[in-house]
């Protein structure tokens, strides 16, 4: 069986620019970032190195389908897939009809259940809800023993009893499926930051081989917990970006004063993915085809990039390929970019090596921040918007590039017929989607 | 006789947990038998009654309430002792 074709009708985002795709994309092509002083109450446990992040907006849980039982029930990683999900089924065209209002599940009108998959990343999943069990357990005695309670630092109410299903990473596939009451294959993907890309990447290799007609695939992930403790792991790495003297310039990615990768409260993005035929049938919209997909390892640390970047080469040259494409066909490259020294010194020479100073080059994370699991799945959103909507955004803050490469300046129109969208990960994971546009 | 805020703000947790029509909900009504509480919708809605109420329940508290009328009288009671919000 000849390679079926892959087609993406359905995008839902939230992250720091926003609580919809449109949102998002809007502050994207504005240069509009979210950066702002990490929250006073994690201070009560300890000073961190970097003092910034890049918050998500409030968000109105009850308008985007997660109710209040839910909210005490879900890890925000959970109700951001939720969220997201229902984002990208609305936006694909996909009726609904509600299948058991208890439980508040749905069916997807004339979709066979067992011919659509979930496909999801997450760096760690429900790790907040987790962590927060963990704070009730350890300081609920100490609150005993101390006269003043409210002397405590922030500690959760109660012991959550959904904490276990609302930690499993799995959660972030388990919830749309249930929710859209789909049969077919439900996969987690948790290779960190990478994680959104290769499920993205799966996604399509499931629909190309007819393992599924339909996928809802992206990543999602929440690191905004009370405590601080999940910032003060990467910052004690000495991953962070420094606030220096303006934090609304301090996240740089590929610039030469850049300092480490901005953290990100967290952020979801499903993708809507569909057989090509099928999705023209139904008289759905495209935003973009997939028509590639490359991964591999690096085998060299748990915590950097191997120097070389042969392997990223390596991956990055079998994703080209596997598009049916050559080096030169490629006119945008949606970057890994956190605004680490070490990542952007490799990734631009690596795209310097493969592509040289002809694609278009930007840093989503320079505007997001960095979302960790589910970065991959927003950049795969944007990659794909930048092809429907041939434009795509500014690589924020750069002044100075460490190299000579044609980054994205200024939001605004640009022909761009394929693009490849690449993530690296703690752990030695590297991915890459390429995708074309809809002519 | 109870508090009829405390008995409204107690049934429309109720409604919202099992998703059960408002006339299903009297005072007399067993919550397992009646409504259809399984285990975990119980532990969804001591949740929920300690998100409106504020404070915590214990769970051999939380056991000894059959109908709506015994959750009702414990949270007034509660409420009344000062140890719930």
């Amino acid at each position: 069986m000849s390679r079926r074709r892959v087609v993406v009708t359905g995008i839902g985002m939230i992250s720091p620019l926003g609580t919809s795709a449109g949102e998002c994309w809007s502050a994207l092509l504005e240069s509009r970032p979210s950066v702002a002083a990490t929250p006073a109450s994690w201070r009560q446990y300890a000073e961190t190195a970097s003092t910034i992040w890049a918050p998500l907006p409030p968000i109105d849980w009850p308008a985007h389908g997660i109710s209040r039982i839910e909210q005490m029930q879900l890890d925000t990683s959970g109700m951001l897939t939720l969220a997201a999900s229902t984002e990208a089924i609305r936006d694909a065209g996909i009726a609904t009809s509600l299948a058991d209002p208890k439980k508040k599940t749905f069916h997807l009108d004339g979709l066979a259940p067992e011919r659509c998959g979930v496909f999801m990343g997450t760096g760690v999943g429900g790790i907040t809800s987790f962590y927060g069990n963990a704070v009730n357990h350890v300081m609920t005695p100490l609150k005993a023993v101390l006269a003043d309670p409210t002397a405590l630092p922030p500690m959760p109410p109660r012991f959550n009893p959904f904490g276990v299903p609302a930690m499993m990473p799995n959660a972030v596939s388990a919830l749309p499926g249930i929710r859209w009451s789909l049969g077919g294959p439900n996969l987690t993907f948790s290779q960190a930051c990478a994680a959104g890309t290769v499920a993205v990447g799966h996604a399509f290799r499931a629909i190309a081989a007819g393992d599924v007609d339909v996928a809802l695939c992206g990543g999602a992930e929440y690191l905004g917990d009370p405590y601080g403790g999940i910032f003060r792991g990467f910052d004690i790495a000495r991953t962070l970006v420094s606030e220096g003297s303006d934090p609304q310039r301090a996240n740089r990615p590929f610039d030469r004063d850049r300092t480490g990768f901005l953290f990100a409260e967290g952020g979801a993005a499903v993708l809507v993915c569909e057989e090509a035929d099928a999705a023209r049938q139904r008289g759905a919209r495209a935003y973009a085809e997939i028509v590639g997909y490359a991964e591999n390892f690096d085998g060299y640390s748990i915590m950097s990039i191997e120097p070389s970047g042969t392997r990223i080469v390596a991956m990055i040259e079998a994703a080209v390929r596997d598009a049916g494409c050559k080096p030169a066909d490629i006119d945008y490259v949606n970057t890994h970019g956190t605004g680490t020294a070490v990542n952007d010194e490799i990734e631009s020479a690596v795209i310097d090596q493969i592509f040289g100073s002809k694609p278009l080059v930007n840093a989503t994370k320079s505007l997001t921040g960095h979302c960790i699991g589910a970065s991959g799945g927003i950049e795969a959103a944007v990659t794909a918007l930048s092809l429907a909507h041939q434009t795509t955004h500014a690589c924020h803050n750069l002044e100075q590039p460490i190299r000579d490469l044609r980054f994205v300046r200024a939001a605004g129109p640009y022909q761009i017929d394929t693009a490849i969208t690449q993530s690296f990960a703690f752990g030695g994971h590297n991915a890459a989607v390429v995708m074309k546009r809809i002519v | 006789m109870p508090d009829t805020g405390i008995q409204e703000r107690v049934a429309s947790t109720i409604i919202d947990v099992l998703k059960v029509d408002a006339d299903l909900v009297g005072s007399d009504t067993r919550i397992r038998e009646d409504l259809g509480s399984d285990s975990l919708d119980s532990v969804t809605l001591v949740m929920a009654l300690e998100d409106e109420f504020g404070g915590s329940i214990n769970d051999n508290d939380a056991k000894s309430l059959a109908t709506v009328g015994d959750v009702v009288s414990y949270i007034s009671r509660r409420v009344e002792e000062k140890s719930l919000a």
